[in-house]
């Protein structure tokens, strides 16, 4: 039986990566005020970068079949090498399906699909190259660090300590970045208020690929500290986790960071508080919550409400 | 010629994206399609199998049966549309397309728990109406027909006219005394409705129905349909669907690549096709050529 | 020469107030508009003329006071009950349909009339197609009277900009009203515009037997046009009474003048 605090611990660490991965969103939701449906295909690219450039082999199935990388980084090292990557990825997308919309100044409703669009082909890419087996990080990844650790009489994963570790180390990072660097304060800036923002000299197309770079790096992370921790299940294995930080998202108020992060811990410890009777129930938990949530707070619950003027 | 079977299919799409395309045409971006889809399914599965009576173990099953499913399956989800509607259809925009798929997922994770309802497998050996593909093809043309001419009629009178202007801007709509709180749950219910059946059917062509019927991508999937094929006239999502459905099947000689190819297609169409196949100024010049061509065709 | 009152005020506004966060957008604001006057609104900038609209519409709950109609306190107004009752409204950043036609907007409007057997419509009957002829050309009459009647098959957003203000008016005199709010019908248009904005004015009130509330910053227009007219400044109700009245009014010029002697 996990004890309080094991169930604490753990549902505080999904949580956390749930908050970092809703983050992404919030950034390109902030500055052009759509929802990139191929976040999901970018955590799972990035799980599936920390899983190479840690050493690891392609499966037998895809085109790719028995490929490795002739080096082996430690997990310290690949997983920030992942986020890059995938914030690279990031920037495709926004190349493939936001700019030739934006250019022509389409509807909003039209990104929604075509950003689903590539992230079917990102999935399908991923399918064709490494097949749709699952993979899993060696039990060593984390090099000498004893697999559980005892903290104040309960054993809690260390994998779980690194999740929490690394979400807060980059929440904290994004924060600080945010509210002190210049591109940081230009986005928020974009975010609130792009046409004023560009009569500020600011320059918002080159602010939207830093919103894109920033949340594929998020998405990148997310996903390789969640393969550490459970396993990469296949190419959709991001889809789930996708929609679930949306809805940590608008829980948390769209645009509203601390509200993300709420959320995220919110649903994280709700899920781990679901007895293991109704386990099969735990992935309705964080869209029931947001169901309750919209119904009762449509403005989540850290966001501003929408006010119309006449 | 065509495989009757992807034939169902495709109409079976069009007829889904007749039930995104309802609230849109009212500005209402619920996502809420696959859910009604598969309560309908699970209805039409759960019945024919479980309960004798209505004859699932004859050789063909009883058209009556069909029919009382569609009754039952209808009212059903028009029931739910009820009784969420009012206060999902508060929410605006992207709030809205999250709670609805929020509903979706909440439905789909219930399929795949309850205890009747067949876990991940499903529900299989649902019984057969028709021996062959043509019966289906049949039953799913007149379904869609139906619906056409019910979205085509609606879109001529004061319901499609209030539609239009909520979608315009609600806030005005409500000032010229549109009720727009009944307006939106009439699309809603109706639009739950069609699904539902679509379901039915859906579920008795396919002989087997789980969980993974009713999904977020299918969400988004049918969304496409109706971006895709064009969403300011009832026949954009029929176009939609009947082409989004037929293109990954129609792919299917190029083996892996095929959902790759299907993805550049969903993200090039929108680009190219910003108002979608069918579009306003299409069906104006074709409503020019219309009485030309009777005349022609009159000696 | 002040005539007696009729026993009831059509729209009578009791101590109005209207908060929003720490501003006080309206503050207990009263004042009666009788059956078929021309009552306007004057004020400087945020004095919430618009937000007194939005609160006799339905958009805007007060947070005291009351709105009556013939005398009847108005019970959980909405939008589109407070339009049943008989008050329609323009809006001072328009806000037409933008993507239907011309002759839609005006449809739109038309259709508080126009409840019919679902099965007539559905089947399309030859009552429902004779009944959708007369609105169609009750929509053109009432284009015509805005001068709008060759433009209805054009789309609204590409009318330009003193059209689409005419637009709004027919649209808000579809619904048959018995009040009229416009909320600066007149902004942006010239000189001649304006004057023959005030003519329609006048016009349609005649043909429809209208009361009209009317806000506008002209202030020789209004003076023209108005039978009385009441001035806000940031939210208080400051002076109320006849265009010469108003005029000489001390509290007027000074929140016009700002102060200065
Ligand atoms: N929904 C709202 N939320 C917050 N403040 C509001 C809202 N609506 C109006 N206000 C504020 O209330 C005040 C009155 O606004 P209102 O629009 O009624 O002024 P107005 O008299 O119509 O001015 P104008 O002549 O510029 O149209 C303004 O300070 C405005 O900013
Ligand atoms: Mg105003």
């Amino acid at each position: 039986m996990d004890t309080l605090l094991q169930i604490l611990f753990n549902g505080l660490s999904v949580g956390a990566v749930y908050a970092l991965f809703a983050l992404g969103y919030t950034l390109v939701f902030s500055v052009l005020g759509v929802i990139n449906f191929a976040q999901g295909a970018v955590f799972t690219l990035g799980a599936y970068f920390t899983y190479l450039l840690i050493g690891g082999a392609v499966g037998a199935n895809g085109l790719l079949a028995g490929l490795a990388l002739p080096f082996a980084l430690p997990f310290w090292l690949a997983l920030p090498l992942a986020g890059l990557a995938a914030a690279l990825v990031s920037l495709l997308v926004e190349a493939v399906a936001f700019r030739p919309l934006r250019r022509r100044r389409a509807e909003p409703l039209l990104y929604l699909i075509t950003s689903l669009g590539a992230g079917v082909i990102l999935v399908n890419l991923i399918q064709l190259l490494m097949g749709a087996e699952g993979y899993s990080l060696p039990a060593d990844s984390l090099g000498a660090l004893p697999v559980a650790l005892n903290l104040g009489g309960a054993q809690v994963r260390t994998v779980q300590l690194v999740l929490l570790g690394v979400s807060a180390l980059v929440l904290i990072g994004l924060t600080l970045w945010l509210e002190g660097s210049r591109g940081g304060k230009a986005l928020q800036a974009v975010s609130e208020d792009a046409t004023t923002a560009r009569l500020l000299g600011i320059d918002s197309d080159g602010m939207i690929l830093l919103s894109f770079a920033v949340s594929g790096f998020l998405a990148g992370i997310s996903g390789g500290l969640v393969g550490l921790s459970i396993s990469i299940t296949g190419p959709y294995f991001g889809i789930g986790f996708g929609l679930k930080a949306l809805g940590v998202l608008v829980l948390g108020g769209l645009g509203s960071v601390p509200g993300a992060v709420l959320a995220g811990l919110i649903i994280g410890l709700a899920e781990a508080l679901v007895p293991s009777e109704l386990s099969g129930y735990k992935d309705a938990v964080a869209f029931a919550f947001l169901f309750a949530v919209l119904l009762l707070r449509p403005q989540g619950l850290l966001g501003r409400p929408q006010v119309t003027k006449v | 010629m065509i495989d009757p079977t992807l034939l169902v299919q495709m109409v079976l799409g069009a007829l889904l994206g007749l039930s995104v395309y309802l609230p849109l045409s009212g500005g209402q971006l619920s996502l809420a399609t696959p859910g009604f889809y598969a309560i309908g399914g699970y209805m039409a599965a759960l019945l024919s199998t479980g309960w004798p009576a209505l004859g699932g173990a004859a050789p063909l099953y009883p058209l009556p049966s069909l029919l009382l499913e569609l009754g039952l399956a209808g009212a059903l989800a028009a029931a739910v549309a009820l009784a969420i509607g009012g206060p999902v259809l508060k929410l605006r925009g992207i709030y809205l397309a999250i709670a609805t798929i929020s509903l979706v997922e909440i439905l789909r994770v219930l399929n795949l728990n309850l205890p009747f309802t067949g876990g991940a497998v499903g529900i299989f050996a649902i019984p057969q109406p028709f021996s062959d593909p043509a019966g289906y093809l049949g039953a799913a043309l007149l379904l869609l027909l139906l619906v056409g001419l019910l979205c085509q009629r609606l879109e001529g009178m004061r319901f499609g006219r209030a539609q239009a202007a909520i979608r315009d801007d609600e806030l005005a709509a409500s000032c010229m005394g549109i009720d727009t709180a009944r307006v939106k749950l009439t699309a809603f219910v109706i639009s739950a409705v069609i699904a539902a059946l679509t379901g039915v059917l859906s579920a008795h062509f396919l002989n087997t129905w789980n969980a993974r019927q009713g999904s977020f991508d299918a969400s988004i999937t049918t969304l496409a349909f109706v971006v895709f094929g064009g969403s300011r006239s009832w026949l954009g999502p029929i176009a939609g669907g009947l082409a989004l459905t037929a293109v990954p099947e129609l792919l299917r000689p190029i083996g892996d690549l095929r959902l790759i190819v299907y993805g550049l297609v969903i993200v090039v169409g929108p680009v190219f096709f910003p108002q979608g196949l069918i579009t306003p100024e299409l069906l104006k010049g074709l409503a020019r050529w219309w009485p030309w061509r009777q005349r022609e065709a009159a000696p | 020469m002040q005539q007696r009152p009729p026993a009831e005020p059509l729209l009578a506004i009791e101590a109005v107030s209207c908060r929003f966060g720490g501003l006080l957008a309206l503050d207990a604001v009263s004042l009666q508009v009788q059956e078929g006057e021309i009552f306007g609104l004057i004020g400087p900038n945020g004095a919430g003329k618009t937000t007194l609209f939005n609160v006799i519409s339905g958009l805007t709950p007060p947070s005291g006071g009351r709105v009556l109609w013939r005398g009847t306190p108005m019970s959980r107004p909405s939008p589109e009950r407070v339009n049943r009752l008989g008050i329609a409204r323009t809006f001072q950043n328009l806000r037409l349909f933008d993507s239907l036609p011309v002759i839609e907007n005006v449809l739109v409007g038309l259709h508080h009339a126009a409840r019919q057997p679902l099965a007539g419509a559905l089947l399309a009957s030859p009552a429902f197609r004779r009944r959708q002829a007369v609105l169609r050309s009750q929509a053109i009459e009432l284009l015509a009277l805005v001068d709008l009647a060759e433009l209805a098959d054009q789309t609204a957003a590409s009318l330009s900009y003193g059209d689409r203000r005419r637009l709004e008016i027919a649209r808000a005199l579809a619904t048959a009203p018995a009040l009229l709010l416009l909320d600066e019908p007149a902004a942006g248009m010239n000189p001649v515009e304006k004057d023959d904005l005030c003519a329609l004015i006048d016009r349609i009130r005649a043909h429809f037997a209208l009361t009209v509330l009317i806000i506008e910053h002209h202030v020789p227009l209004m003076m023209r046009l108005c039978d009385r007219l009441a001035v806000l400044n940031f939210g208080e109700r400051i002076a109320l009474g006849t265009p010469e009245q108003v005029r000489h009014d001390p509290a007027v010029i000074e929140a016009y003048l700002g102060g200065q002697p």
